[in-house]
């Protein structure tokens, strides 16, 4: 399909944050984004005319903030909500292998909607993982090196080469992913398996290093991790916020060119593999 | 002394008095104000007899406390409005659009930026956590009450010493340290999760705020031009339509409480000024809000601030030469039982009112609900200019809004003052022999003045939104250093920037108010300019002590006339401003405080300096004025216990052409790194370049300030000066240009290594690698909190 034709649900509910840098991102590459309030899928307080629908888009992206607040563990009261009333749209949606992106806030969503890690169901009953608190116990805001793992099944990273290393900084308290203690390693190996490991947290020799370029104390520095289709991708840091050169923090130190950003491979290789795919 | 007999319970099935202040004497009138919280003074107790005379008929308890609010110090500026007037009105007021909750002024030909910067200082010293988080919240609401999406906070934050001695702490007073935490947590998680980007601010410690915290708060938007909206009803018909949060018990008598002196008994008694903030609430308001005026269904626009519905209802009307019905009985409320005086004043959080033009409300009612905000029709605007208020089908108010809202004018009533005599303690200059200046400089840079805020700035988001082009931590990844200013680009397609900055020096002001409030505005333009930023306008909020003694309002009136001066020299206006007051309580008084917040214009954001060194090789020049002995409430002079010595002074023509200089500099790209030179003077200026950049230099200050004790060249921190690292290949360039322009400056050495080593004379007087540069810079802070 053309580019132009491509629709995607920008979801959002009180408390996301993140929506209009992640709609400009899908826009600048000529794509057709659209804030959707999780209330027009529900069909809850909305004119006809503002009534939708998940089989109308072919991307559907959870973004970043502090969904209704996160009072209780992030990301759980969306994913509740989604939950209620919209399991089986969003089940048949990932099944037709239309692609799902949950960027920090998102990730913790899709977490405890338990979409992600997906191992071996589309969608689980219960969560089979979460984002726990930062082992610093706090809100960073802080630029974080990734280094890209996958080896090809993420649709959200097909442009990247593997083992390339992307500047996309990170800005969250609870991001420090862990599976149930007993099965730690038994999904570790799985996710491995299956190709699910799409980020892991860097310094700047690519090398695996504590506290601050891991900056959640993450396990295994897993930043990102995409479902055993690789069309479910939840990632801590924020791509869209280096979509260009200039939005690094440090690019007065390394130029600006080229003058894409690190982050922006994510939004062209979903928007390629549409494309292609549909 | 009981004044019951002076209260007349009506009977009605809800809690309605009538005040008998006819037969009220003097001193009953004051105890009246005071048991009901009203805070007013005798004169204007006696006014409101008058006109309570006149109208033939007892006011009742709702009317008094609408006049408390709407009379109160914080609302009508009753002590600083002389010396406002005399020196800071009308500085270059054209390029302002508008001014009301926020300023507006000129972005670009479709756009306005919208700024606001104001005080939460009691509350916050009461309730840390709620006091900074309903700081922000306020101030975001001011910002969007014009009509602007608000796209940058600014925090500056003033607390006593974080090392002050815990069995010394007087009663009643809380420990810096937990201030400290509580406030940048409240800070945190309402502007985290409103989702706005807290890009800049200032942390400061000083023994004057230690019985009073200072918290600041700022904010700036960005609008079309189009979509500007006023205070203002447009005309009798419109409809109030009350939106957001509930009315409850929180912050009652805000107002007046910030008008009074804290005591070690306001804990107990003040607690329910302090309002309770919900950021869930308040992020579907500024939408629903924002989009309700896209849609151009709004006629006005006004921001529950302070004194409630009463202050927001009454100058919605009182803005347009027109007057309000309202109906209590609609006013959504957080519990039952609240008495209709409550419900009144109350300045619960996240509320907004909107003007609609009766055909609309039905629409705005809609996108309410879709964002599941609260939106009641409560009242509607009438011809007449009075205020009407019932509840349960029974008057309860009815004033002139003149009277109101209008307030008493005060320029008849001048507050006495003494001016300062900062000459004396100037001249009070006890001479010292050097120290060793290698100690010297690690014990500055580890001062918690001067030491890395990474602590703070990294528990704010200061991206999100995806605008903030220049951080405010610069340099190569986790190694950064301070910015002078951070830079926003606001618009999808223009490279246009606004640059932000917040700044005061409090040691200066504590000595020598006058040359303070100059320093302060030279070095927010020094901020501006080193990131390549021309100063556009800027935002004062002017902290002081208790107004009624002569010697602080003495301070006023030199702060306003340095404040004034420099601005109309600069011709830079004062978007927006905001005065608090006794700030001060029985501990101590706060040095004089004019917290400034500097915005500047970035033509291009691709043109912007950053503070860190970039590349081995380049030259490094001082720019600007000459290096002198001022070192009168320096860090260097605090650190060696030196009481006296002369605050820099500031020459606003040298300023000028510095400021033409460096940024022509910046805009050819000659510079690859600038930073101010200000606190620490130029060792900690170029301390902190080389810890961002993790590269050293080889500096020579021989030239600087030529007769000068080697440590009063490091440490002075005269005005107009900057550090710049200059490309070795445009360096002849450069000297052309700055030549060109008169700007003066001096070649200082090169940046080489990963050391800095300073020689004065050809003597080696500092030699330190950048690690331990950063090891005596980076961990006090973090150290301390935790």
């Amino acid at each position: 399909m053309k580019t132009k034709d491509i629709n995607v649900a920008i979801l959002r509910i009180e408390g996301t944050n993140c929506e209009q840098e992640s709609y400009d991102a899908f826009k600048r590459l000529g794509a057709n984004p659209e804030f959707v309030h999780l209330k027009q899928l529900l069909h809850i307080d909305c004119d006809k005319n503002e009534i939708r629908d998940l089989s109308q888009y072919q991307c559907l992206m959870v973004p970043g903030g502090f969904s209704a607040g996160d009072y209780i563990r992030a990301g759980a009261i969306f994913a509740a909500r989604i939950k209620s009333k919209l399991q089986t749209p969003l089940k048949n949606f990932v099944e037709q292998e239309y692609p799902v992106l949950g960027i920090c806030n998102g990730f913790q969503v899709l977490t405890e909607l338990g979409l992600l890690p997906g191992i071996d169901t589309i969608i689980s009953p219960i969560p089979d993982a979460c984002l726990n608190i930062n082992d610093s116990n706090r809100y960073e805001c802080r630029p974080t090196l990734l280094k890209h793992e996958n080896k090809g099944k993420c649709v959200f990273t097909k442009n990247l080469k593997k083992n390339e290393i992307r500047l996309i900084p990170s800005a969250h308290a609870e991001g420090k992913l862990m599976f149930p203690l007993e099965k730690q390693n038994e999904y570790l190996k799985k996710l491995e398996n299956n190709d699910q490991i799409v980020f892991r947290y860097v310094d700047p020799d690519g090398n695996y290093a504590g506290y601050p370029w891991n900056p959640n104390g993450s396990m295994s520095n897993i930043a990102g991790i995409c479902n055993h289709i690789g069309n479910v991708f939840g990632m801590m840091p924020h791509p869209e916020r280096s979509f260009y050169r200039y939005q690094h923090p440090d690019w007065t130190q390394t130029g600006l060119s080229p003058s894409e950003g690190d982050g922006q491979a994510i939004f062209t290789s979903v928007v390629d593999y549409i494309s292609k795919r549909f | 002394m009981s004044i019951d007999h002076l209260l007349k319970k009506k009977k009605l099935s809800f809690d309605l008095y009538e005040i008998d202040v006819f037969s009220a004497n003097d001193s009953e009138l004051q105890e009246l104000s005071s048991t009901l919280g009203l805070a007013l003074a005798l004169d204007e107790m006696k006014r409101i007899k008058e006109y309570f005379q006149k109208k033939k008929r007892l006011p009742t308890d709702v009317e008094l406390q609408a006049l408390g609010q709407a009379w109160s110090e914080h609302c009508c500026y009753k002590s600083s409005k002389i010396p406002l007037k005399q020196y800071i009105f009308g500085v270059a007021e054209k390029k302002i659009a508008a001014r009301e909750d926020a300023g507006v002024i000129e972005f670009d030909k479709d756009y306005y930026y919208c700024v606001k910067l104001e005080s939460h200082n009691h509350p916050s010293a009461i309730e840390p956590y709620g006091g900074a988080a309903t700081g922000i919240g306020g101030v975001v609401r001011d910002v969007v009450c014009m009509g602007s999406q608000p796209i940058a906070f600014v925090d500056p934050l003033f607390f006593g010493p974080l090392d002050y001695p815990v069995d010394k702490l007087p009663k009643g007073v809380k420990h810096p340290r937990y201030l400290f935490k509580g406030v940048v947590d409240g800070i945190r998680d309402y502007g985290n999760r409103i989702g706005i980007p807290t890009i800049s601010g200032q942390v400061y410690f000083h023994p004057g705020y230690l019985g009073n915290c200072l918290v600041n708060v700022g904010c700036i938007g960005i609008l079309k031009k189009n979509e500007l909206v006023h205070s203002a009803a447009k005309a009798p018909g419109n409809v109030y339509v009350y939106v957001g949060g509930k009315t409850g018990r929180d912050g009652i008598h805000g107002v007046t409480f910030a008008s009074a002196e804290l005591t070690d008994e306001s804990e107990e008694s003040s607690r329910s000024a302090v309002q309770v903030g919900d950021p869930i609430t308040k992020e579907p308001v500024i939408h629903a809000t924002l989009e309700i005026n896209r849609k151009g269904l709004l006629e006005g626009l006004k921001d529950f601030g302070g004194g409630g519905l009463s202050c927001v209802c009454g100058e919605l009307a009182y803005a347009a030469g027109f007057g309000a019905e309202i109906h209590l009985d609609n006013v959504p409320l957080k519990e039952e039982g609240l008495k209709p005086w409550e419900v009144w004043v109350s300045e619960s959080q996240e509320r907004m009112m909107l003007m609609v033009d009766p055909k609309n409300v039905p629409q705005v009612l809609h996108i309410c609900k879709q964002w599941d905000v609260f939106a009641a029709p409560i009242g509607s605007v009438i011809k007449d200019e009075v205020v009407r208020v019932f509840y349960k089908g029974e008057r309860i108010l009815e004033m002139d809004l003149e009277f109101l809202t209008g307030g008493p004018v005060y320029d008849t009533c001048i507050r006495p003052y003494v001016l300062p005599k900062p000459e004396h303690v100037e001249k009070n200059e006890k001479s010292f022999s050097m120290p060793k200046l290698g100690e010297s400089l690690q014990k500055i840079l580890s001062s918690a003045n001067i030491a890395s805020k990474e602590w703070v700035i990294r528990q704010y988001d200061h991206e999100v939104r995806g605008n903030t082009v220049i951080k405010p931590l610069q340099g190569k990844m986790n190694n950064e250093s301070h910015g002078d200013a951070a830079v926003i680009k606001p618009l999808e397609n223009s490279w246009k920037g606004l640059a932000v900055t917040a700044d005061v020096n409090p040691r200066f002001m504590a000595i020598n108010p006058y040359w303070g409030s100059c320093a302060a505005m030279d070095e927010m333009c020094r901020n501006l300019v080193a990131v390549g930023a021309r100063p556009d306008s800027l935002l004062d909020c002017l902290n002081f002590g208790n107004p009624e003694k002569p010697e602080r309002m003495g301070e006023i009136y030199e702060t306003c006339r340095g404040l004034g001066e420099m601005a109309r020299a600069l011709d830079l206006p004062f978007a927006s401003g905001n005065v608090s007051l006794y700030n001060e309580s029985f501990v101590s008084s706060v040095p004089p405080t004019p917290e400034l917040m500097g915005i500047g214009i970035v033509q291009d954001i691709r043109n912007c300096v950053t503070t860190d060194f970039k590349k081995e090789g380049n030259m490094v020049y001082l720019i600007g004025n000459e290096t002198k002995k001022e070192l009168g409430g320096s860090e260097y002079y605090h650190l060696m216990n030196v009481d006296g010595g002369l605050v820099p002074r500031s020459d606003v023509s040298l300023l000028k052409t510095c400021i033409d200089g460096v940024l022509s500099a910046i805009d050819k790209k000659y510079i690859a790194a600038c930073h101010d030179v200000s606190e620490g003077g130029i060792a900690v200026c170029l301390s902190e370049m080389a810890i961002g950049g993790n590269l050293g230099a080889n500096i020579d200050i021989t030239e600087v300030g030529a007769d000068l004790r080697t440590d009063f060249k490091l440490f002075s921190e005269s005005n107009t000066r900057w550090v710049a690292e200059v490309k070795s290949e445009k360096q002849m360039d450069f000297e052309k240009l700055l030549i060109k322009k008169h700007a003066p400056f001096i070649c200082i050495g090169k940046t080489k290594g990963l050391s800095l080593i300073i020689t004065d004379n050809k003597k080696t007087v500092i030699d330190m690698t950048i690690p331990s540069l950063r090891d005596c810079w980076a961990h006090t802070i973090w150290n301390t909190m935790g």
